[in-house]
């Protein structure tokens, strides 16, 4: 085909569009080579996302002998215990999202007014819990908040309660140590938000007549919505598999879905059982995710961004 | 994850190692829970055998019935040994991916009744009790003894910690609600048993400040003092205590568990395993368990043997004194009824 | 602009700057600047890059505290007042439209804080849309605009709420050259039609010159010259200015008896020397021109060789040599009697300069 872009006469083309044929091929290869360098992420992303989740479903409609049925899912309806678990694992995930919000949003705001140095250390600080590890950041607010830990023992000796609060193993302390695991999720995209928010926007309603606090709420608070939307969601998505934190803190009181599927793995020795939790969790979550897209119409909210 | 690591690790394994393995066939591969545990057993039993058969014995650690269950399935067996729980014993054999025992092999004619079964045959014996903190119920002509005060939250004021699981949780409520133990898993077996069970913690679940999810956690809160009373496990109690808690428990009333050892179907060395199984049941390797972990043999003779201290002795779970108050675990009933009573125990829990 | 409803005009405020001084560490920003802006005068501030003339605007509109002075719109003392209560318009550089907001909600910003009622605030709104040729435009988002009607809609939310003084910091400098020499015109235009002060920031020099009524020029923090455009480019105080402002040569002067001489010849000066400094002859290079035959009584004569001709369509540039070595460029029109009469390169070349654009400057610093 190229050869013959160069051998007139040999393809039938009108004489005023020259190359028009070898052109159009060429722009053509060009996108084939661009697909085939995409292929290794492609397929990548198709062996490790795809193909999980559609062995899992699949495994969802398998009966113990292998037959295709749908007890895994009778089961959950007839069962009134599935139905108490995703609420509290939805509960859990919007209380912990709040709280991250009303944590989060206020440290994000002081550390975009500070000072480059003083805002990269006190990053830092934010990020650490990231470097150390899960079950050891748990279990150190179980010593915390345990009836006879460190928080009851002061306040006790300070005279503020004289008896011991629970403040774990239930949901106060699920919350607790929940919220002090998904804050940097939080802080950060709105950290990052805050950021690329153009000071001179700020001048701009100042000059304008805003007070600073108006100008906070008219402006900068709308304008760092992208971040926090993107913060909730992340911390929303995650609190929703969570499983460490409500298990050491929640005292067996809190029993959320991720907890369920591997107690399904023990009980019913197949994959099946979980995997259906599994399914309708992720149906459950991809559902909030388009509601809550509709609702706030995320996609203008993100697609505008600070432009 | 570990499991899918693990036996992705087992097949490459068994096919690299294939020829290894029938060269040198006097070799076996036993897995186990690890830990302090393992330790014990290495140095009471699995060593002291193999050097009695003149053979070597190779350990690991592994995550559990379910391996097994993969490899079997997968026609990769790499494991001849593996300790497992009662009921996942029993479960493994009612599944048929296990090889039954050859009880003409093992002498069990001197184990605690209902310690083996068809194709695992016990070798430590531990109980499910009720620990106390001994300072929050200080009298010790007053201390509670029965599950009937387990559950009265009148005389014996505090917090309760049940486990979070039904295995072993429903036994104690029929003994609370009056069912004499050797009526109780007669009571168990029918729905209304098990709702009538269920009853009985639901009325306690108000008390109940955590459901407990391992053993090391119950330990830890008795020795913290989080609750005053807690179900749990003989033998990490024990460790509490020696490590300061403020507790005590009884064996009235206890269910007595115990773990045991099992085939895989297709094992690799399936006679040398049940050769191996039948020295390892006798009472002279299972009374050096005690000197090392507190869980007693399942063999009654190892008791007469003198290499067991009294004072040892009279705390082991399996002692006769202390066996004779214990209800042994009915596996029978566990196999028919756990799905059910799961559900139950579940729905319960989530009110 | 045959604009049927626009924003009204508004009671100008004339501004009092004295002894503004503004340090970063060791470097002056602002250095005691005095500056009085006439009510209704357009005033540009005009310097290169670093001058300080962004920081003097700044501090007008509230954004930089000066460390001292004092600043008054009118009688009213606003150095310590906050921006949000110095009711000026401002037009920023990035014109800092809020982009989560439609036309319409950005020019209605500064009514709504006011508590102006919605109606009100959507009319007014609309007027200043029309006053800058943008009416219809309210629905749109910010992000559907091209460059030019952005300024717009920045101009609009800047004059919306009547302000009576306007401040504009280098405003056009996003545009395109056409585009930004159009909205030039029409600014000033404006400036005419709605009467407010205003302070313009621009380092552009043509910019300035094209639209003010005052130039200040900055350089360094200081005022070097304020003046009108015609004054600033005929009369410039110092080198820097001559400099800035325009093309030129410049060449040593000998000073004597109130009298100059540029390499022994006498000069015909516009005005009396200034004997307090030492003075440089400025020679722009399109107040020269190319003598064809006997010089005019009123002209000086420069003589030198053709070094380069460059031609650039509307005009040309001539590089000449004088006696003593120095080159100075020449610029003339491109009209054929001009043309015609240009030597060669390398030819004897007459250069002559009216006694009115014989200026000395003070020797500048740099």
């Amino acid at each position: 085909m190229a050869v013959a872009d160069f051998a007139p006469g040999a393809v039938a083309e009108p004489q005023d569009e020259p190359h028009a044929t070898g052109l159009r091929d060429d722009a053509f290869r060009e996108r084939m080579a661009m697909l085939g360098l995409c292929s290794p992420a492609l397929l990548l992303v198709l062996v490790v996302l795809v193909s999980p989740v559609a062995w899992l479903f699949w495994l969802s409609f398998l009966a113990n002998d292998g037959s295709l049925s749908l007890e895994h899912y009778e089961r959950m309806i007839a069962s009134k215990s599935y139905a108490r678990i995703f609420w509290t694992t939805f509960q859990v995930s919007t209380l912990t999202t709040m709280l991250c919000i009303l944590i989060g949003y206020p440290l994000a705001y002081f550390l975009s007014q500070l000072p480059p140095r003083a805002a990269a250390i006190c990053l830092i600080t934010v990020l650490l819990p990231f470097w150390t590890s899960l079950l050891v950041r748990t279990y150190a607010w179980l010593v915390l908040l345990q009836r006879k830990g460190l928080l009851n023992n002061w306040a006790i000796e300070l005279g503020l309660w004289d008896e011991p609060v629970k403040l774990v193993h239930n949901m106060t302390g699920t919350l607790i140590g929940m919220t002090h695991i998904m804050l940097p999720f939080l802080v950060l995209p709105v950290y990052g938000a805050m950021k690329s928010i153009d000071r001179d926007y700020l001048k701009a309603a100042s000059n304008l007549g805003a007070s600073p606090v108006s100008a906070f709420w008219q402006v900068f608070f709308p304008l760092s919505l992208p971040g926090l939307f993107a913060g909730a969601l992340i911390v929303f998505v995650l609190c929703l598999g969570f499983f460490v934190t409500p298990v050491v803190l929640g005292g067996g009181k809190v029993i959320m879905v991720s907890m369920r599927i591997t107690d399904n793995i023990e009980l019913f020795f197949n994959w099946g059982a979980a995997s259906a939790l599994g399914v309708v969790l992720l149906a459950l979550t991809m559902g909030t995710l388009y509601a809550a897209s509709r609702l706030l119409r995320l996609d203008r909210i993100l697609g505008e961004g600070n432009g | 994850m570990k499991r899918r690591t693990f036996t992705v690790a087992t097949a490459a394994v068994a096919v690299l190692g294939l020829s290894a393995t029938t060269a040198l066939s006097q070799e076996l591969n036993i897995v186990s829970w690890g830990g302090s545990y393992q330790d014990a057993q290495s140095k009471a039993i699995f060593q002291p055998v193999a050097e009695k058969m003149g053979i070597t014995v190779k350990e690991d650690s592994y995550g559990g019935i379910s391996d097994v269950r993969l490899q079997v399935q997968a026609g990769a067996v790499t494991i001849d040994i593996f300790d497992t729980g009662s009921g996942g014993g029993a479960r493994g054999g009612a599944e048929g991916i296990l090889e039954p025992l050859d009880y003409t092999m093992i002498d069990v004619s001197n184990f605690v009744p209902g310690t083996y079964q068809d194709h695992c045959v016990g070798t430590i014996t531990f109980s499910t009790v009720f620990a106390y903190n001994t300072e929050t119920y200080s009298d010790p002509a007053n201390a509670p003894k029965t599950w009937a005060d387990f559950w009265d939250v009148e005389k014996f004021p505090g917090t309760r910690s049940m486990r979070s699981k039904f295995w072993g949780s429903l036994e104690p409520a029929l003994m609370a609600d009056g069912v004499p133990m050797d009526q109780v898993y007669k009571v168990l077996d029918s729905e209304e048993g098990i709702e009538r069970a269920i009853n009985k913690i639901r009325e306690l679940k108000p008390h109940i400040a955590v459901w407990w999810k391992s053993g090391a956690q119950h330990a830890q809160m008795m020795k913290d003092g989080e609750v005053d009373m807690t179900t749990g496990w003989n033998g990490r109690f024990d460790v509490a205590i020696k490590d300061g808690a403020k507790a005590a428990y009884s064996y009235d009333g206890a269910t007595l568990d115990y773990d045991c050892f099992g085939i895989p179907k297709g094992a690799p060395n399936k006679d040398l395993a049940m050769k191996f199984l039948a020295e390892a049941s006798k009472a002279s390797y299972q009374a050096n368990m005690p000197q090392y972990i507190t869980y007693g043999p399942t063999n009654r003779d190892a008791y007469d043997l003198g290499v067991i201290d009294p004072e040892t002795a009279t705390r082991l779970p399996s002692h006769p004194d202390n066996a004779a108050n214990q209800l042994v675990i009915d596996n029978a009933w566990y196999a028919k009824w756990e799905q059910h009573a799961s559900q139950l125990y579940q729905d319960m829990l989530t009110e | 602009m045959a604009v049927t409803e626009t924003v009204p005009r508004s009671e100008a405020l004339p501004i009092t700057i004295r002894r503004v001084t503004k340090t970063y560490g060791q470097v002056f920003a602002l250095d005691h600047v005095d500056l009085d802006v006439k009510s209704g005068e357009f005033l540009t501030l005009l310097g290169p890059s670093g001058s300080g003339k962004t920081t003097l605007l700044m501090a007008l509109a509230g954004f930089t505290r000066p460390d001292h002075g004092s600043v008054s719109f009118g009688d009213t003392e606003v150095v310590r007042m906050p921006p949000h209560k110095r009711d000026v318009g401002m037009v920023f550089q990035n014109y800092a439209l809020f982009p989560h907001m439609t036309v319409a909600a950005n020019v209605a910003f500064p009514l709504k804080l006011r508590k102006v009622a919605k109606a009100e605030a959507r009319e007014r709104a609309e007027r200043a849309l029309e006053t800058v040729q943008l009416g219809g435009y309210g629905e749109r988002q910010i992000d559907q605009l091209s460059g030019g009607q952005r300024q717009r809609v920045a101009l609009a939310r800047a004059i919306v709420f009547e302000p009576r003084i306007l401040l504009m910091d280098e405003p056009l400098s996003a545009l395109d050259k056409k585009l930004r020499e159009h909205m030039q015109i029409e600014l000033r235009h404006l400036h005419e039609q709605l009467g407010m002060t205003t302070v313009y920031v621009t380092h552009d020099q043509r910019e300035a010159l094209t639209m003010s009524d005052r130039i200040a020029v900055i350089n360094h923090g200081r005022l070097m010259q304020l003046d009108e455009p015609r004054r600033l480019y005929d009369r410039p105080a110092n080198r820097f200015v001559a400099d800035f402002i325009g093309e030129g040569t410049f060449l040593p002067v000998e000073l004597s008896n109130g009298s100059a001489a540029y390499a022994g010849t006498p000069l015909k000066l516009a005005e009396a020397v200034n004997e307090t400094a030492a003075q440089e002859l400025l020679l722009r290079p399109e107040r020269l021109s190319v003598l064809a035959g006997a010089a005019e009584p009123e002209v000086n004569v420069f003589a030198g060789k053709v070094k380069e001709l460059v031609f650039q369509g509307e005009s040309f540039l001539m590089y000449a040599a004088l006696a003593d070595g120095a080159e100075v460029a020449v610029r003339g029109a491109t009209n054929r009697d001009v043309m015609e009469r240009i030597p060669a390169v390398g030819a004897d070349v007459h250069l002559g300069l009216h006694r009115d654009d014989t200026v000395l400057v003070a020797a500048g610093e740099d």
